[in-house]
């Protein structure tokens, strides 16, 4: 019985998206390297991707229906690791956030990654269960709910990036909930008007000043923005992304903008500007083709899921992974304002990986038990 | 499946997600393009400029040795703390140049001043904070590389006048370029950028083309804090060429010695070879010492320093051999007589001119200084100083015969001396306009009478002087006074081919222009030439200065002035002369302000340097003679 069940799952494993997460980050450990060759950021990232890949399939192999059963349980993990990674001493304060939890064996995890899962798990378990019709407001608030209380545990920190990463999950379980088309374009209109109107607001009353309004002026105009101050990300960035040209240096690689330490946070946030400054043009249209190979395969996935909660958990993985990309390449590429979002796959760091490779690993699940049923 | 029979356009749903997916991939990409493909050369142009930095190595700047070899200038290293200017453009040093004041013990003001100044002019590369670092400075520096990487220590010759105030004048003194001079177009030609070293005054400025090397540079990968990480090309400076000057430093400090010996403490004592302008010594007290314009000259005591000398009544900044003008009084007469003998004003055989102890102009009687002389020849009017001798004699040329002599002797152009800012002597010629402007288009006797014996329309620099009173010895050649005998030949830098070959500055000697002639005949010549021999040997106005082996040749002069109030202040002393009298190899002439009687007071002061002169080169002579000493 067991070992039917087994082969089955193998024939059904999907190989390939497997096969692209892996070759992002393998690719992403050499760019790791590139930027701090002495570091061991690199070899970290090795031990991670093997870690993260037994995660994977272990969640893979296992059923993710009874996982969405148990989704308030991991809720309410997720919710008591987020609290107590603000509580002094439990909590690792680096650069005025508060936002690792020191692990003994391990070493250091950040729980603002891992708790996108439970709160796609809940998502996807209240709003999947619903049956016809459009969505009423009330749904729309507990939805919005489920999402306010981690986000607003992790804004406590104080991570704005990582709160930002938040939204896209509860925007495309709406959207796929039969959310009414208006109030989509509302928003999107909304949004459109809020962010000149805001800054202009922000800066008008004195609340948007110093760093931020400084990160948000040189998206605007880069040439004139102050190269010592807040500017100095961004243009640093993109003085590293264009020097990289069509196909990236070749050798000297004493002289790259990582080792002479002229891009900030090579390995981890500005990883892209590394990725380009090597590889140049080519290297990063095949990346992001590569992104873009991923995304297609998951929702490939999530047409075929067996029910709509599995659908959902795809796509908001889907939605999740596209809107940091865009965050992150974008803030690298100097159109979007700097705040820390790392890129999937791609910028070092244990828990991000292993968090992507979790949720991964609960796509190919879906994808396995399409035939279930 | 079911999920899709619902009627919520699922499927359209999920297609809008992927379309909006792509929309965002397709936005990077087409930014990438944009960053990497269209703007790739610019981004590789910025990032080449914020990682290669040039280092200037500085050049050391050819010294400077009197004839016989001996150090007059020199250049020496010293550690100096700067500042760099591509690191301040990203950080803000404002608020560290309190932590810099108390660290490197300088003025917090001093520091806001530099570095508004490295902020004024983006040329900059470096500035320097503080000159002559100590132990102490260097190690705070060192032991806060992490903290202010935009400090540096650097290794810099300095130019050190080991010498003080001696010989100042001549020298000069070295400093840096002004923001002035930088917009000359003669600078930027040159490739002067803010903070080079260039000559101020002397053969500093005259020969700074020469002395000036050329920086050679270290091209370094820094990375973003400034630190350097790699060399990429090393470039070596070329020093500047050595000079080797005409003076005779043992000459120089003799003379030196009478100045500061003499009643006043100012005057000045030149000593020229008649035989080819070579100036042996040029001396003006008060002097000052050029090592404070170099040394912590940015600093606030040294800007005091140099205000103490600028604002110095007794202006010891002044050349006075080629910048100060006074009345020559006597001494003038020499040049009067050539000239009356080439106007046939008076001939070889009847030179001879009443004195009458004065003469009579209108309604005023103009006296002789030293009394009646009787009806003196030419030889006689010059051994005694006959005043009336050469009212009448000046009368007889007339203005135009003055501005004759004037233009014979080239009292109407600069000397052509080898320093900067030579003065041009004031004479009838120049004062011309003035007075007639003054008397109603009239220029009244009396104006020759003056003028005949050095006063009133008469200002002469010292150097025209001894140079026009030396052609008597030399048959009437005057030649060009200068100091420089030589540039030494300095090697080339690199290999002939090379981009950064700098090629080899070849040896360079002075460049005689021939010598202006006088016109006079053998017997002209003869009968000026007694004259001024009798001055010294035959009873004359500086008879008491005889010697017995060394025939001196000269001429006094006590000239009247009124520059320093009106009656109170003393004569200015003069005495000009050459020797041998009749094989001139040495012209010396004095001028003491304000000390009175020139046979009292500038004469001895010549004879000290002809005794200085004749130690070195005529030990023999001095045996058994009595030195005369003031």
């Amino acid at each position: 019985m067991a070992a039917i069940i087994e082969r089955r799952n193998f024939k059904d494993f999907d190989w390939l998206i497997a096969i692209l997460a892996v070759a992002i980050v393998s690719f992403g450990v050499w760019q790791i390297y590139n930027a701090q060759p002495n570091e061991s950021y690199w070899s970290k990232q090795i031990i991670g991707l093997f870690i993260a890949l037994t995660a994977m399939f272990v969640v893979a192999f296992t059923d993710y229906r009874r996982v969405i059963d148990a989704a308030p349980f991991f809720y309410g993990i997720g919710l008591f690791l987020l609290v107590i990674v603000l509580i002094p001493g439990i909590g690792m304060r680096i650069n005025g956030q508060q936002c690792w939890i020191r692990v003994p064996v391990v070493g250091q995890f950040q729980p603002s990654e891992f708790v996108k899962i439970p709160v796609i798990l809940m998502l996807a378990k209240y709003f999947g269960t619903r049956k016809d019709g459009t969505l009423k407001l009330k749904e729309i608030f507990i939805g919005s709910l489920i999402l306010a209380v981690p986000v607003g545990l992790i804004l406590l920190e104080p991570d704005m990036g990582q709160s930002i990463t938040y939204f896209p999950i509860l925007a495309v379980m709406l959207f796929l909930s039969a959310v009414k088309m208006r109030y989509v374009v509302l928003t999107l209109v909304a949004i459109a008007v809020m962010m000149p109107v805001g800054y202009w607001v922000g800066v008008q009353t004195g609340k948007l000043k110093g760093y931020k309004k400084e990160r948000i002026d040189v998206i605007i105009d880069p040439e004139s923005a102050d190269p010592r101050g807040y500017a100095y990300h961004t243009i640093q960035s993109m003085i590293t992304v264009g020097k990289g040209g069509l196909s990236g240096i070749k050798g000297d690689t004493e002289t790259s903008q990582s080792a002479l330490k002229f891009l900030p946070e090579p390995h981890s946030d500005f990883i892209f500007a590394v990725t380009a400054e090597n590889t140049g043009f080519i290297g990063c249209i095949s990346l992001l083709l590569a992104y873009a190979m991923l995304l297609s395969r998951l929702i490939a996935g999530a047409r075929q899921a067996p029910d709509r909660a599995g659908m959902m958990v795809i796509m908001a993985i889907v939605g999740e992974l596209a809107f940091q990309i865009f965050m992150n390449v974008g803030m690298v590429l100097g159109f979007l304002p700097v705040i820390g979002v790392p890129l999937p796959l791609m910028s070092a760091g244990l828990s991000a990986v292993l968090a992507t490779f979790i949720a991964i690993g609960f796509v190919i699940s879906v994808k396995m038990r399409r035939f279930v049923n | 499946m079911k999920l899709y029979d619902q009627a919520q356009n699922l499927g359209i749903r999920v297609g809008t997600i992927q379309v909006v997916a792509f929309v965002l991939l397709t936005i990077l990409g087409v930014r990438l393009y944009y960053l990497q493909v269209v703007r790739g050369d610019y981004y590789e142009n910025k990032a080449e400029n914020q990682r290669i930095r040039l280092i200037p190595i500085p050049a050391p700047r050819g010294a400077i040795f009197d004839r016989n070899g001996k150090l007059l200038v020199d250049s020496r290293p010293t550690y100096n703390v700067t500042l760099s200017n591509e690191p301040i453009k990203k950080i803000d040093v404002t608020d560290r140049l309190d932590d810099y004041a108390q660290g490197m013990n300088v003025d917090r003001q001093f520091l806001t001043e530099r570095l508004d100044l490295i902020k004024k002019q983006p040329g900059f590369e470096t500035m320097v904070l503080k000159e002559n670092a100590t132990i102490q400075d260097i190690t705070w520096v060192e032991s806060h590389e992490m903290e202010y990487p935009e400090l540096r220590i650097e290794i810099q010759p300095q130019r050190f006048y080991p010498l003080g105030t001696t010989l100042a004048h001549v020298l000069g003194y070295v400093g840096e370029i002004s923001p002035k001079q930088l917009e000359k177009p003669e600078m930027k030609e040159k490739g002067m950028r803010p903070g080079d070293i260039i000559g101020k005054g002397g053969l500093e400025q005259y020969y700074d083309d020469y002395l000036r090397g050329k920086p050679g540079y270290r091209k370094v990968i820094v990375d973003s804090r400034g630190r350097v990480q790699n060399e990429i090309e090393v470039v070596q400076p070329q020093a500047g060429q050595d000079l080797v000057s005409t003076i005779d430093l043992d000459l120089q400090q003799a003379a030196e010695e009478q100045l500061a010996n003499s009643v006043t403490k100012r005057g000045t004592i030149i000593s020229i070879d008649p035989n080819n302008g070579e100036v042996l010594a040029m001396a003006s007290a008060p002097s000052f010492d050029p090592n404070a314009f170099v040394m912590g000259s940015a600093t606030p005591e040294g800007r005091k320093e140099r205000a103490k000398y600028q604002l110095d009544e007794e202006r010891p900044l002044l050349n006075r051999a080629i910048q100060g003008r006074f009345h020559p009084g006597s001494t003038w007469k020499i040049p009067e007589s050539v000239a009356g003998l080439q106007q046939g004003v008076i001939t070889v055989k009847d030179s001879s001119l009443v004195c009458g102890g004065g003469i009579q102009v209108g309604n005023r009687f103009t006296r002789d200084l030293s009394g009646n002389h009787g009806t003196p020849n030419l030889s006689s009017a010059i051994t005694h100083s006959c005043d009336g001798y050469y009212y009448r004699l000046a009368l007889k040329m007339g203005l135009d015969g003055l501005k004759q002599m004037v233009e014979n002797f080239d009292y109407d152009k600069q000397s052509g001396v080898d320093l900067p800012n030579e003065k041009i002597s004031q004479t009838p010629k120049s004062y011309e306009s003035y007075v007639r402007k003054r008397d109603k288009g009239k220029w009244n006797d009396i104006e020759t009478v003056f003028a005949s014996i050095g006063q009133v329309t008469v200002n002469v620099t010292p150097i025209s002087m001894i140079r026009a009173v030396s052609s008597v010895g030399m048959q009437g050649r005057m030649y060009v006074p200068h100091l420089l005998k030589e540039f030494k030949e300095i090697g080339a830098v690199g290999q002939e081919g090379d981009a950064n070959y700098v090629p080899a500055r070849p040896s360079v000697k002075f460049n005689h222009p021939e010598p202006k002639i006088v016109e006079m005949t053998p017997e002209q010549n003869d009968l000026v030439l007694k004259g001024m021999w009798g001055v010294v040997n035959a009873g004359g106005t500086a008879g008491r200065f005889k010697r017995a082996n060394w025939d001196m040749a000269g001429k006094t002069g006590t000239a009247q002035n009124s520059e320093l109030g009106s009656g109170g202040a003393k004569d200015h002393a003069w005495f000009v002369s050459f020797a041998p009298a009749y094989k001139p190899e040495i012209a010396v002439i004095a001028l003491i302000e304000n000390s009175g009687f020139g046979a009292s007071n500038a004469a001895p002061a010549v004879m000290g340097v002809y005794d200085a002169y004749l130690a070195k080169n005529h030990a023999n002579l001095l045996e058994g003679q009595q030195i005369a000493k003031k």
